[in-house]
């Protein structure tokens, strides 16, 4: 049978199958209801509540542009933008070129790779969890185990989560801990690229780092883009650590004041509804154009294969 | 691949969970909607909410089965939360049209509630809910324009916590705390770290970064934060001298580090550097006495604040309030369980002066002969308080004050901010908040 042939046959069987038509559209609904009720209706309330003055108490005042035109004198949403590009910026790199170097090295077909592959990413399913915040202040705590493990090396520890200078550091390094996720679909990546461009390049001499640099990196940078805008974004929405670590206020000295975090203050903290809604999308835009950044210029570094 | 349609359900997760629950608002008109002021026959289930430690949850708790006992048709579901987590979670709620029906409220959010119409006027309640016998000086600190949106359950006065235990170890004399200045608190708190050898440092901060402490300070030196039509009010020059003096204190070693500060705030009055010896001094509310002791097991006792120039400038805070909802669907088994709460022997034996210095009089008096030793101190040190002029309720919006003061304060005593620039900040910001609510 010709595609030609499979298509009409496709054609055919659809149209005698109208009640076929109507079971889809009941097994799709559940969805629909989801998309509709739990995201589109939402985010249509917030759209139109950015243009409100809102107190969550009262009807929500429509105000035009006030909310945004706010923004740009707002002190606070400079400095929680600041923070929150460090964060994104420094993190997401240092968390991906630990992920590919750890998927190297597994990749190297060790013994008990599940086992390794199970531990490495265990701490994707539990760092944005609230438990995983509670446990790092303790960690990184005056009293913790980072300083306990300083003080074996004869270093005097500080207060990790309570200096402004350091407690981002913090934030970074869980984020960074997460590796997991990107880990194992840097792995699954390495095992796409065929074997054959290895040997080739092994008759012809090259050494392990040019094997590195010319096959693996240029075949995983399909990979590499992938994980790359999903870890930013990912690192975008980042709330609940700060949240945990900071007891909610984004301190000290707002140096963990993320902006989802700030969007989260000004709402349920100063019954400013209106101005989060408007920062929420405030964040929606920024993540859209990293986003499009990103995709635009990976015309210039992604190579696919085919 | 799409991540724009990721990003855009994940990053909106949150302000979308508020627009599902505020678009019943948009078509209601606001809160409202709750049911009628009258007794139901039929089975009904109330919630209770409030914030506080282990130790309240526990007596509220038994309070409520001791009120189910007495009415059988009516069970009461308690939720409780730690403070700051209380009230972000109260105002979604609220929002959702699913508050709980009755809140415990505080003196720095009644007006940002009851201004908004989100709380029940008790007058209409007085069937099923006595006022008669609370303290009238307390009373109208629940009261808008002659409405009672909040029934003030007990008072409580800003204190000073020693653990006399590290006086007597480091041999040093309690100061007399009817005559003691700043400096001298500024002088024993160094000469404890002295003779600790840096063991303990004499005091945690005990001010500057907290509302209550910018109240007394300025108090003391003629000045108010609020007005009464709710401007702020404060002395910029008095901020900056308070943060100074306390810069001081850090600075030569009286004073935990800012660092330590921050730390400390996140571990509560049973878990902090008070409780487990760290510190000999530090600022609570005269009832949080119970549980600092219940938690240290140290022997711990009350002064009153520093004094300047012998300005009384304490003040007695409606230490906290019970109000009802305006959309409780059950007002009248509501106001009935605030009435069990406030105007009961049966839960006044179970809460004692927990929830501060009982504001019903009557009760007060009941409980005077059988307060523990704890409780006594916190009766004691109330009646020995010399309060200033009557204080101006936080006005509706400037509900943040507190956050807003710890930020600042943590700025300045880290250095990042001059105590000039925070006190500017600090006036233009809250005036804002007041401006914006109007």
């Amino acid at each position: 049978m010709t595609a030609t042939d499979e298509l009409r046959g496709l054609r055919d069987s659809r149209a005698k199958s109208k009640p076929q038509n109507k079971a889809a559209f009941w097994f799709l609904l559940p969805w629909f209801l989801g998309l509709f009720a739990v995201t589109l209706g939402p985010m249509a309330a917030s759209l139109y509540l950015s243009f409100t003055k809102y107190n969550l108490l009262q009807p929500p005042e429509f105000i035009g542009f006030a909310n945004f035109e706010r923004m740009l004198t707002d002190e606070r949403l400079h400095s929680s933008l600041a923070v929150t590009f460090t964060y994104v910026l420094v993190s997401v790199p240092i968390q991906l070129a630990l992920a590919l170097g750890l998927a190297i090295l597994l990749d190297r077909g060790i013994r008990g790779l599940a086992f390794y592959r199970s531990v490495f990413y265990l701490p994707s399913l539990l760092g944005a969890s609230v438990a995983i915040a509670v446990l790092w202040r303790t960690v990184f705590g005056t009293d913790g185990l980072f300083n306990e493990g300083l003080g074996f090396l004869g270093i005097e520890g500080r207060g990790w989560i309570s200096d402004p200078e350091t407690a981002l550091s913090t934030l970074i390094t869980l984020n960074v801990w997460t590796f997991g996720s990107p880990m194992v679909i840097f792995l699954a990546g390495l095992r796409q690229i065929p074997a054959m461009y290895y040997e080739a390049a092994a008759v012809d001499g090259a050494s392990p780092l040019r094997r590195f640099t010319s096959v693996t990196l240029p075949l995983l940078t399909p990979i590499i883009f992938f994980n790359l805008v999903l870890q930013i974004i990912h690192a975008f929405q980042s709330f609940t650590q700060a949240f945990i670590v900071s007891s909610g206020t984004g301190g000290p000295v707002d140096s963990t004041l993320f902006i989802s975090l700030y969007l989260y203050q000004r709402g349920f903290g100063n019954f400013d509804m209106g101005y989060a809604s408007a920062l929420a999308w405030l964040l929606l835009v920024i993540i859209a154009a990293f986003t499009a950044i990103n995709f635009w210029a990976s015309k210039y570094w992604v190579y696919y294969d085919d | 691949m799409r991540p724009s349609d990721r990003l855009s359900r994940r990053a909106l997760a949150k302000a979308g969970l508020l627009g599902a629950a505020g678009a019943p608002l948009l078509t209601s008109c606001g809160i409202g909607g709750g049911g009628e002021m009258v007794l139901s026959d039929e089975p009904v289930e109330l919630r209770l909410s409030w914030w506080g430690s282990d130790l309240r949850a526990q007596q509220t708790n038994e309070a409520i089965a001791a009120f189910q006992a007495e009415h059988p048709n009516i069970t009461v579901r308690g939720e409780y939360k730690e403070f700051g987590a209380y009230w972000d979670g109260l105002a979604t709620t609220f929002a959702a049209n699913d508050s709980p029906d009755v809140v415990q409220m505080d003196e720095q959010y009644f007006k940002s509630y009851s201004d908004r119409g989100a709380l029940v006027d008790l007058n209409e309640a007085a069937e099923f809910l006595d006022l008669s016998k609370i303290d009238a000086n307390l009373l109208p600190t629940g009261q808008v324009d002659g409405a009672q949106f909040a029934l003030p359950i007990g008072s409580g006065v800003l204190a000073f916590a020693v653990n006399a235990d590290l006086f007597a170890q480091y041999e040093l004399d309690l100061p007399d705390d009817t005559t003691w200045t700043w400096d001298d608190y500024a002088a024993i708190s160094l000469e404890l770290t002295e003779r600790s050898g840096g063991e303990i440092t004499g005091s945690g901060i005990t001010g500057g970064v907290d509302v209550g402490s910018i109240r007394y300070w300025t108090r003391q030196r003629g000045n108010e934060l609020f007005a009464e039509n709710g401007d702020v009010t404060v002395e910029p020059e008095l901020l900056v001298e308070l943060w100074e003096y306390y810069l001081g204190l850090i600075d030569s070693g009286a004073c935990v580090t800012a660092e330590q500060m921050v730390e400390d705030t996140g571990a509560g009055v049973e878990g902090g550097m008070l409780a487990t010896g760290r510190t000999a001094f530090g600022q609570v509310h005269n009832t949080q006495i119970t549980a600092l002791r219940k938690g240290s097991g140290a022997d711990m006792r009350l002064l009153q604040l520093p004094q300047h120039d012998g300005t009384p400038a304490n003040f007695v805070k409606p230490g906290m309030y019970w109000a009802v909802s305006a959309g409780s669907e059950h007002p009248a088994e509501a106001s009935l369980l605030v009435d069990f709460l406030v105007n009961t022997k049966a839960a006044a034996d179970i809460i004692g002066t927990e929830r501060g210095v009982p504001a019903n009089t009557e009760i007060l008096e009941y409980l005077i002969p059988q307060l523990d030793e704890s409780d006594r101190m916190a009766v004691d040190y109330l009646e020995a308080t010399v309060p200033g002029d009557p204080l101006v309720v936080v006005p509706n919006g400037a509900s943040n004050v507190n956050p807003l003061m710890t930020r600042l304060g943590q700025e300045v005593y880290f250095e990042e901010t001059s105590p000039e620039d925070a006190a500017e900040a600090f006036i233009t910001e809250l005036q804002g908040e007041v401006d914006a609510a109007k």
